[in-house]
């Protein structure tokens, strides 16, 4: 039996976080959940994730700061970002964040989980790709 | 030796006076013609004077006429004697008459000479004149002056009106002018000499007689805004009492003006509710997020159970644990609707009393998570204890709103200078005692120029650029916290550490009502 892939959620809405998780973690994904990008550094650094589900409005640090974090160590983790709104000058949907997709809030947990299986794919893409 | 009256005017043995004259004809002539001429004369004089004293009734010292009278008939007489007594030798008679003559003539002085000072303190025809014509001139200026004021009092804008205050306790109505007519609808003619509770409707009436009687205890003028049902209809006045007093310091009438506001005030209630729009259009952001937050859990778990439900593994316990979360999720957001629906209204609801600390806290939890994403903490330190004060919560809140959106601009350009700040701190204190609750909005975005304090709560005055401030929230504030009869104050302070801030205090006047009461009036 292969290792699940492991799923790390930021959220800072606990409710939408333990929802998320829940329907993920039904579809068979291992997940974990940190209330803001700060936990969420600290968890990629004990625990990497396979894929990271980001909020972008979140207290201590924010989305935008933990995808440029998150980007500095890794160029290829697959990141799903779920916010309120876009402001005008966010520069997330540009070619460099990628592989990145955005959906506005509310997101429905069927289209993030299809998602990530496909940016996740069956099998593992290599490394060097 | 006694004479009888016969012997006495027994002249039997005297020679008549023509016979010292020689009988000349001539010189008898001379002295009849010139005696009778003085006697007719001296005899038509009283008759002259007595008819004058009779016409003059106002004539002072009138008696001394009818002395002189008396004293000139008489020297009449003795003339008309010494005719007689040129033929016949009546020199007892004319003596006699001569007596009576002296003694009246002899009053006569001696009254004169007693009567002098007070003859000379009689004014003088020419000192009468002069006076008349001073006294003319007098009233020359008087009419001018009751013109000049007249004037005012008729022509003036401003609505006038006196009010006598009786000693019994009623208040009547001397006079109002016609601009206070116009304005109330009230005629100035039925008003005059009417107590104000018959020339008023009972409960207007029962509303300007506190004020008198303030005025009127006080022994102070008094300024204050009413509104009141006229004739023209509902009015907001300013009004303007000014107690006159008597010698002993009683207040005898109390001089009144007033200024129909009420144009004004609806022109401000339309800047009020300007400046609510305004502030809901920065909070439209906010809210934005506060409204995508709860529907996104609801998605989320309705999703998660439909899911579960199609796949056949749905469990009743989590089904309902998720319909539940769903349902609270619809409260929260049916609350923040609640919420901005009232902010939103025109009126603000009515005034009434209530905790400042709730408006407080509402302002709070309007934009403490939004400004937690932006790294902005506002921290509040709470010691009242339930004090209420009197006023439109919503009005409130919409102040202590606009004091968070002004100390988050001044962070955000304190951390775009490269400065640390992000802190807002509130404190909601009640001070026993002046009867007052106290709230402080403190942040540390560097403070605020000391050149233009004075100006911040001008109209329009803004040190945002355009497109980032109207210039109308502070301004808005002042005129809100004044008609609560409360004041807003700023000041520069040092927190220590190179940071720098500005505090706003709002002292608002407490109701000294318990809290029991008014909750129950209000539930």
């Amino acid at each position: 039996m292969p290792e699940p892939f492991h799923i790390l959620i930021a959220e800072d809405e606990v409710l939408a976080a333990m929802a998320l998780e829940d329907f993920l973690t039904f579809r068979g994904f291992r997940v974990s959940v940190a209330a803001n990008g700060v936990e969420a550094m600290e968890r990629l650094a004990r625990d990497p994730a396979d894929a990271l589900v980001t909020d972008l409005r979140m207290p201590k640090m924010d989305g935008h700061a933990l995808i440029r974090a998150v980007r500095e160590q890794d160029n290829n983790l697959p990141v799903v970002v779920m916010t309120g709104y876009l402001t005008q000058d966010s520069d997330l949907t540009h070619e460099r964040w990628k592989p990145l997709e955005i959906f506005s809030k509310p997101v429905n947990p069927r289209t993030i989980y299809e998602t990530l299986q496909r940016m996740l794919g069956p099998v593992p893409e290599p490394q060097d790709a | 030796m006694a004479l009888g009256l016969d012997e006495l005017l027994d002249t039997s043995g005297f020679i008549p006076h023509g016979v010292c004259l020689l009988w000349r004809p001539d010189i008898l002539a001379l002295h009849v013609g010139s005696d009778i001429l003085i006697g007719l004369s001296y005899f038509s004089i009283p008759l002259a004077l007595i008819y004058f004293v009779q016409r003059r009734r106002d004539l002072a010292f009138g008696w001394v006429a009818q002395l002189f009278a008396l004293f000139i008939v008489a020297c009449g007489s003795t003339h008309f004697l010494s005719v007689w007594t040129l033929w016949s030798a009546d020199y007892v008679v004319e003596g006699v008459v001569k007596l009576i003559t002296a003694f009246a003539s002899l009053a006569t002085a001696a009254a004169l000479w007693w009567l002098m000072p007070r003859l000379l303190a009689l004014p003088s025809p020419a000192q009468l004149e002069r006076s008349n014509a001073a006294l003319e001139r007098e009233i020359a200026v008087r009419r001018q002056m009751e013109l000049r004021y007249s004037s005012f009092f008729n022509n003036l804008a401003e609505a006038l009106f006196i009010v006598e205050v009786r000693p019994d306790g009623q208040f009547v109505y001397e006079a109002i002018n016609p601009a206070l007519a116009r304005a109330t609808g009230l005629d100035a003619e039925r008003l005059r000499g009417q107590p104000v509770d018959d020339a008023l409707s009972p409960e207007v009436a029962s509303a300007v007689l506190s004020r008198y009687v303030q005025c009127r205890d006080g022994g102070d003028s008094i300024d204050y805004e009413e509104t009141l049902s006229l004739p023209v209809g509902e009015r907001v006045f300013h009004t303007m009492l000014v107690p006159v007093k008597d010698a002993d310091g009683r207040v005898i009438q109390i001089l009144g003006s007033g200024r129909d506001v009420t144009e004004r005030k609806r022109l401000q209630e339309e800047m009020v509710q300007t400046s609510k729009l305004a502030t809901l259009g920065t909070l439209a952001a906010g809210m934005a997020h506060e409204m995508s937050q709860p529907l996104n859990v609801i998605r989320l778990w309705t999703e998660n159970t439909l899911t579960r439900l199609r796949e056949g593994v749905a469990d009743a316990a989590r089904t309902e644990r998720a319909l539940s979360l769903v349902i609270e999720q619809t409260e929260r957001m049916a609350k923040l609707i609640d919420h901005v629906r009232a902010f939103g209204r025109r009126d603000g609801g009515g005034t009434q009393l209530f905790l400042p600390g709730d408006s407080v806290h509402n302002a709070i939890d309007l934009v403490r998570h939004q400004y937690s994403l932006e790294n902005i903490e506002i921290t509040t330190t709470s010691t009242t204890s339930g004090l209420p004060v009197s006023g439109r919560p919503l009005e409130l809140e919409q102040v202590v709103l606009n004091l968070f959106s002004n100390a988050r601009d001044a962070i955000n350009a304190q951390r775009a200078a490269g400065r640390t700040s992000g802190r807002i701190m509130v404190a909601v204190v009640d001070d026993i005692d002046t009867h007052s609750t106290v709230i402080q909005v403190t942040d540390d975005g560097g403070g605020i120029a000391p050149a233009v304090l004075p100006q911040i709560f001008d109209p329009f005055f803004t040190t945002k650029e355009v497109g980032k401030g109207s210039g109308l929230g502070l301004s808005i504030g002042y005129g809100i916290i004044d008609r609560m009869g409360g004041r807003i104050e700023p000041h520069n302070i040092d927190l220590g550490g190179g940071r720098r801030g500005v505090r706003f205090t709002i002292t608002l006047p407490s109701q000294p009502v318990p809290s029991r009461d008014w909750e129950l009036s209000h539930a």
